[in-house]
């Protein structure tokens, strides 16, 4: 090193080590830092040897942790020095005390650029450290050509090139967009025939790089890939230092297979069968040995070789192969080896059809599960989960059950979830599953999570079959004893008034859990009149049955009792005195419950109990639960931990499920995940509505009947509903309908309505008539936050709004006005491409004189004008009414008033100049507006009025921000100057630092300048879909300003848009 | 009285065990390990001084590098056991003659030992004063009665000390010179905003006394407060002598002090223990002559220099002088180089603690010094880091003055011998935390 001879600096180092604290390391720090800079500070300057040893202080006390923010122009300046030492310390001082950031950096490249074209070996390395290490922008702007040259030149030792390929990856990673790396697909290919290895593994991680980024333009290289593999791994031509005992070079080895895995497929038969002779020759070569390194290594390789074949998609034999070499690793002492094993069998399972191979293990997976190690025990469960299939789950839930016992209170909640999961996915048979969910709840009855107990409710509730209803009610009496097992064979064997006997007999039996008082007393609630004409089901019976267990419940689960005593009370069909008065007791008493829930229901249970027959409306069953993702998969996803850090397997299963969907994977807007294929369950009774196979099959009808006005069948209507999620993967010709409804000329069109099978709503006589008119509310609405948006005899639609820079939350209000329920509401947001919108579930049916709130969430990605259209439905006894709203998430709800003082605007109006940033227009035919009332419009926009800006009194200066994700905040200026002379014509003036703002804020203002008269209803219509329910077509809609930034129909193979919440 | 302490320890820095007492058997003796995994060993050290794990409370102070830890666990009453420590602490130094440490702990066992058996019994504190505790703990050998000498000096009667009605005093004392010693000692704290005014002003004083008197003396002090000459004038029914009174807030006394007379007569009389003794404190807020005023005017001449002048103004009596007058003039981070022009004294940048310090020895009243100074800053990255400006610290010693204007108007001794006795009083200002607002 260069500091022998340095005796400032290692008299500073020995002082500040005998330092006995903290505090004296500082004050000898502080000191030596006013000494520093009174150094610098001299007039004099300083000898290179002094500017050296002092900048090496700097950085030693910048390594002990200090504030060092001064002398980077003398730590710049040595690297500009002759000699070696001094330049070691320029390089070394300015790359860990500046970042990429730096204006000083700038005084830096053109001495580094010298460095690194000059001839000299060790000032390049030192260079292409530097720069690698701060890889800014300015750096690979000025000298990635260089870097590149350096990389591909032939008369530069191998230690060069081997810097210069990761200098490159580096400024690559950082700055993708500034180092170009088009043409150098051949170059690369050149790189990899390189024989010195250290050369080609850093060319290789270069390559890995462009490769993810881009695999189209790298095709040339993957047979060079190849060859190297077969380099290393057949022939082993490797010099001996790179062989890491005894494997060939295992970092490039698995630097090339994970290079090999972003290419899609491999095409050429020869390099193929030239790859898998390959990776056959690493599968079979690799065994388990003593030594750990060595271990390491050849494991890195082998699972890095399965990946690959995972990738690649191998024959079945390779496959098995695999597999049997995973079950190998399975059986293996060594914990870090089965839990690879276990790990790359869950990973295989995802990519290929070896599950029947995977089968042969289980009995050695379930082995896993009672292994002393936790993690191990983790992945074998999720290696148990993913396996199971038909015809092997009844054996692997069992397992689970049986583990649930022994399993430790950490796992047992994830581990019951998984087993309800599958009992429900695969159940062979409804006794089967009931069988499991009760074993579950009496083993686990804590780690039984809520969502389990609600999905067992809803699949009761959506099966609408009689027989399934009468199993469940029964098994929900059932729950009342120990084991509903024991209860099934006696309900087989024995006669139906025997096993009542038998309840009767179980029910003394104590301590059942909480969860099944829940699902008991919710199902006997809901269907237990139809066990009426049972002996010993009678509604006084199973009144009693559950009143008992009301004083061993927690808070929770009283209110669902209480609303059972009601449902009972109301299906005791002639009514029963006695029974009433013993229910309206218990209402009493609990109306002065301290819990306001059970309070509230006390009190209006009561009071709807005297209502009488009005009861049955109130009170009806409840109505199915739109069918969704089940929750529990969707926890069960939220709860896998997702470790694979391979890019390469994300991209792969990516790309996997954009070719089995036929549009697209963006979000839908209403948050239901695509594909609910999980959602639905294999029932033999119900199997022809729903088959979970078939949902893509189903999807055309599914659009049919989406909107359509189906009054007839409620099942096609249930189907409807069930599918509508799914309707995002139509077809995209079924996206025309809102097209049609963008031009009214077209929508008498025979051709498109055939084409779509989509009966436009238009058409449909309304005969609801809207309440007021509903441009005049959509413009009230754009300036105010809370409102009214929609009214018609039957509904009313309230809208309540919060904005903040660029999210909105908007809640509407859905108010039935009516005695008897809406039904078959529908509410679909179609929003145009530069909003992101997610609207929360709508129920299907409003009860009477009920108001539904239905939060939807905004995201403004663009500047833009076009407006989010609200297509809105719902069904008055026959009549089906549809309408479509603009929401009034419109461009100035993204604006914030911004006052700017003359000193900040004349510089920011200046500095923007000239279109695209700036835009005047006169715009003629406005409504003539005095002054202070149109500074009052402005200010209502959202535009903050600056008085006293423009000496011309006629004239108006505003200013705001505007945020949307992509621009982020951005200010707006404006400037309108008015004639006083003619107030019907005015000159304005845009500007902000983004084109399409400045553009869209223009005739955005324009619109509303000239629109707001209400006696133009037509003319200010924005482009975007229109007011369907307008009273009489318009005879031209004004020509649209510009192309716009989304085309209608770039909005509608906008999946979102298509998407809405159903029910 | 309630209970201090269930048992104390002494620890070194590193934790271990110097040496401890068991007072009562409610606390384990393991009790100390959940001191130091649970306080030591965490960074809560230093922050809170009460702590309560597994149903024991612990109190702990530092004192150099030893910590007292007081273990209780019943409800105590935490001032006094602090109180205890403190005064433990004292107890100790005046045995050990000053030093309080790990290293005077390790010598002294055996006497810390003794001590700690004798100022605390069962948990409750006993006596704690020096004086009495060194009549019967003694680190010299007593002689035996049996011996064939006679002892020159006859065993004092310590029961009656401790219980009699004046138990900080000796009977019994010869002195040749009686003498009395009496500083008034006044430390004056000041903000002052950078045009003048005045934000925060109080002055913390003290009166310590030494004390060389045979027998047992009555003393009585006047001085020339408020309520003293009031009552004076009440009681000789004449006019309060035109000339300032002093209003003293917060007085108070040490335990000799008589105070059915103090609150009857208003007169501060005593009869005081051997030796030294701080006799009362008192705090002042208002009328407060501050002895100096400084005017500093900094220039920032753009982003690399700064111009400095200082001129401190003495505004006691010409005659007087103060002492050890150091002013420290902070500077920004950056500072490279400085230049100095001093009328007196001499003025030098200290790095470490980014100030400028100028010292003048001796400084006369009614004097203006001034200082100037140019500084360099060295350029750095952070453009935007404004500077705060901390305030000019001042630090200074006053003799024969007080910023409060405290005058001692009488010390009379009274003794049944009636021998005459010399006094000494002295008066000292000190500077506080004298902050001006640059």
């Amino acid at each position: 090193m260069a500091l022998s001879g340095m005796r400032g600096l290692s008299v500073f180092i020995s002082d500040i080590r005998n330092c006995q604290n903290k505090e004296q390391e500082r004050l000898r720090v502080d000191k030596e830092l006013g000494n520093v800079r009174t150094r610098f500070k001299n007039e004099k300057g300083l000898t290179p040897y002094e500017k050296k040893k002092y900048v090496w202080k700097m950085l030693y006390i910048y390594m002990l942790g200090y504030d060092v923010d001064f002398g980077h122009m003398e730590a710049v300046s040595l690297i500009s020095a002759p000699k070696y030492p001094e330049k070691q310390v320029g390089y070394i001082v300015t790359s860990s005390l500046l970042n990429e950031n730096h204006d000083f950096l700038r005084l830096a490249i053109n001495t580094v650029r010298n460095d690194i074209i000059g001839r000299n070996e060790t000032f390049q390395c030192l260079a292409l450290t530097m720069v690698g290490n701060i890889g800014g922008r300015e750096f690979a702007e000025s000298l990635a050509p260089d870097v590149q040259k350096l990389l591909i030149s032939s008369s530069c030792r191998p230690l060069v090139r081997k810097k210069a390929a990761l200098c490159l990856l580096r400024l690559y990673r950082k700055n993708p967009d500034v180092v170009n790396v088009d043409g150098w697909a051949d170059r690369m290919a050149q790189l990899l025939d390189e024989r010195d290895l250290g050369v080609l593994t850093s060319s290789m991680s270069l390559l890995v790089a462009l490769v993810s980024n881009n695999h189209e333009a790298y095709w040339s290289c993957l047979p060079k890939c190849v060859k190297v593999l077969e380099r290393l791994a057949r022939n082993q031509d490797v010099p001996q230092e790179y062989t890491y005992y005894g494997i060939p070079s295992p970092w490039l080895q698995v630097k090339t297979m994970r290079a090999l895995q972003y290419f899609p497929t491999i095409e050429d038969p020869n390099t193929r069968r030239s790859l898998f002779e390959v990776l056959q020759r690493i599968l079979m070569g690799t065994d388990v040995v003593k030594n750990v390194n060595k271990n390491n290594a050849s494991h890195a390789v082998l699972f890095e070789a399965l990946a690959l074949v995972m990738h690649l998609d191998a024959e079945k034999e390779m496959m098995s192969q695999c597999v049997a070499l995973l079950g190998k690793f399975i059986a293996v002492r060594e914990p870090n080896i089965r839990y690879l094993g276990l790990e790359n069998m869950t990973r295989m399972l995802m990519v290929t059809d070896v599950q029947d191979i995977i089968k042969r293990h289980q009995a050695q997976i379930i082995t896993s599960l009672k292994d002393p190690d936790i993690s191990i025990r983790r992945r074998a469960l999720d290696l148990l989960y993913g396996m199971c299939d038909v015809s092997n789950a009844k054996d692997i839930v069992e397992e689970l059950l049986q583990y649930l016992s022994t399993a430790e209170f950490a796992m047992r909640e994830e581990l019951s979830l998984k087993a309800a999961i599958l009992a429900e996915k695969f159940a062979p048979d409804l006794s089967w599953y009931v069988d499991v969910i009760l074993q579950l709840i009496d083993k686990a009855g804590d780690f039984v999570s809520d969502d389990i107990w609600f999905r067992v409710v809803q699949f009761v509730t959506n099966n609408e079959d009689l027989q399934v209803i009468n199993v469940f009610s029964i098994f929900a009496i059932s729950f009342f004893f120990k084991s509903f097992m024991h209860w099934l064979s006696e309900f087989y064997a024995f006669p139906q008034p025997y096993a009542a006997v038998k309840a009767r007999e179980y029910l003394d039996k104590p301590a059942i859990h909480e969860t099944m008082v829940k699902v008991s007393a919710y199902i006997l609630g809901e269907f237990g009149h139809l066990l009426g004409r049972r002996p010993g089901c009678s509604p006084k019976e199973l009144f009693s049955i559950i009143h008992e267990k009301l004083p061993t419940v927690s808070i929770s689960t009283i209110p669902i009792l209480l609303s059972t005593y009601a449902k009972i009370l109301m299906h005791t069909q002639p009514p029963d005195p006695e029974l009433q008065s013993q229910i309206w007791a218990i209402f009493s008493k609990y109306e002065s419950c301290i819990d306001v829930e059970i309070q509230q229901r006390a009190a209006e249970y009561i009071a709807l109990s005297r209502k009488g027959a009005a009861l049955m409306d109130i009170l009806a069953e409840m109505p199915k639960f739109p069918e969704r993702q089940s929750a529990l998969i969707k926890k069960a996803e939220d709860t896998e931990i997702d470790t694979a850090e391979q890019s390469a397997i994300k991209l792969r299963a990516q790309q996997q499920t954009s070719n089995a969907l036929v549009v697209t994977d963006q979000r839908p807007a209403n948050g239901a995940p695509p594909g609910s294929q999980l959602s639905l369950i294999k029932i033999p009774s119900t199997e022809t509505n729903m088959d979970q196979s078939s949902s893509h099959q189903g999807l055309s009808p599914a659009n049919g009947t989406l909107s359509k006005v189906d009054a007839q069948s409620p099942s096609a209507d249930f189907l409807g509903d069930l599918l509508g999620p799914l309707a995002i993967e139509g077809p995209p010709s079924s996206a025309a309908q809102p097209q049609q409804t963008i031009d009214p000329g077209l929508e008498g069109d025979p051709n498109a309505v055939d084409a779509t099978a989509i009966v436009p709503v238009d058409e449909q006589p309304n005969a609801v008539q809207p309440v007021g008119n509903i441009a005049e509310r959509f413009h009230a609405l754009c300036l105010k936050d809370s409102g009214v948006l929609y009214e018609d005899p039957h509904i009313q639609i309230g809208i309540k709004a919060e904005w903040r820079l660029y999210h909105g939350r908007l809640v509407l209000f859905l108010g039935n006005k009516n005695t008897s329920p809406l039904v078959s509401v529908q509410a679909i947001i179609l929003p145009p491409s530069h909003l992101k919108m997610e609207l929360s579930l709508v129920p299907e049916t409003i009860p009477p004189r009920a108001q539904v709130q239905c939060p939807l969430e905004v995201v403004n990605l663009r500047p833009s004008r076009d407006v989010a259209v609200l297509d809105f439905s719902y069904k008055f006894g026959n009549n089906m009414v549809n309408v479509k709203l603009r929401l009034p998430a419109v461009l100035n709800k993204f604006l914030h008033p911004i006052t700017v003082s003359a000193e900040e605007f004349f510089p920011q109006w200046r500095s923007l100049s000239g279109p695209p940033l700036k835009l005047q227009e006169v715009v003629r035919g406005v409504k003539p507006l005095p002054l202070p009332e149109m500074a009052n419009l402005f200010n209502s926009f959202r535009l903050s009025v600056c008085p006293g800006l423009d000496p011309n009194p006629n004239n108006l200066v505003a200013s705001t921000t505007f945020y949307s994700e992509s621009t982020q905040a951005m200010l707006c200026l404006t400037r309108i100057e008015t004639d006083p002379a003619d107030r019907t014509q005015m000159r304005m003036t845009v500007a902000s630092g983004d084109p399409t703002l400045t553009f869209e804020l223009k005739e955005f203002i324009k619109e509303q300048l000239v629109g707001i008269p209400i006696n133009h209803p037509r003319a200010h219509t924005p482009p975007a879909p229109a007011q369907a329910l307008a009273p009489a077509p318009a005879p031209a809609p004004p020509a649209p300003p510009v192309a716009q930034p989304s085309t209608p129909a770039s909005s509608l193979t906008d999946p979102g848009a298509m998407l809405a919440g159903l029910l | 009285m309630p209970v201090a302490a269930s048992a104390i320890y002494f620890l070194n820095l590193r934790g271990d065990v110097l040496i401890n007492r068991l007072y009562r058997d409610d606390v384990g003796g393991n009790m100390v390990d959940a001191f130091r995994t649970h306080i030591m060993q965490t960074k809560e050290l230093g922050t809170c001084p009460v702590r309560q794990i597994g149903g024991c409370s612990f109190f702990y102070m530092r004192i150099s590098n030893v910590y007292i830890v007081i273990v209780v666990s019943s409800n105590a009453n935490v001032a006094c056991a602090f109180k205890f420590v403190v005064e433990a602490v004292a107890l100790f130094k005046s045995y050990f003659g000053g030093a309080f440490d790990e290293d005077a702990i390790r010598n002294n066992f055996v006497l810390i030992y003794e001590l700690l058996d004798e100022i605390m019994d069962f948990g409750y504190p006993q006596n704690l004063s020096p004086e009495i505790l060194k009549l019967y703990i003694t680190q010299e050998g007593v002689r035996s009665p049996f011996s064939s000498k006679p002892a020159d000096k006859p065993v004092p009667n310590a029961t009656l000390q401790v219980t009699g009605a004046v138990g900080w005093r000796r009977e019994g004392l010869v002195y040749k010179k009686n003498e009395v010693f009496l500083d008034i000692v006044e430390s004056v704290n000041l903000l002052m905003s950078s045009k003048g005014s005045v934000l925060r002003c109080d002055v913390t004083g003290k009166i310590l006394m030494k004390c060389f008197l045979s027998g047992m003396p009555d003393l009585k002090l006047g001085l020339n407060d408020k309520i003293g000459l009031e009552k004076e004038s009440q009681l000789k029914a004449r006019p309060t002598k035109s000339g300032k009174t002093i209003e003293l807030d917060d007085v108070t006394f040490h335990q000799c002090v008589n105070l059915t007379r103090f609150n009857s007569e208003k007169t501060v009389s005593f009869v005081p223990p051997d030796g030294e003794f701080e006799l009362m404190k008192y705090r002042i807020t208002e009328g407060v002559n501050l002895p100096f005023r400084v005017l500093p005017t900094i220039k920032e001449l753009g982003r690399t220099r700064m111009e400095v002048n200082v001129k401190v103004k003495s505004v006691f009596g010409a005659k007087m002088f103060a002492l050890g007058v150091v002013i420290k003039i902070p500077v920004p981070k950056q500072t490279a180089k400085t230049s100095f022009q001093v009328t007196s004294g001499r003025a030098k940048y200290n790095a470490s603690i980014d100030c400028l310090v100028w010292k003048i020895r001796k400084f006369p009243g009614q004097t203006e010094p001034t200082m100037s100074a140019e500084v360099e800053l060295i350029s750095t990255m952070q453009e935007k880091k404004s500077w705060t400006r901390p305030p000019i610290q001042m630090e200074f010693q006053v003799p024969m003055f007080t910023a409060s204007g405290l005058r001692v108007r009488f010390l009379k001794v009274w003794e049944k011998s009636g021998y005459n006795t010399v006094e000494w009083v002295r008066y000292i200002t000190k500077a506080g935390s004298y902050e001006i607002r640059c």
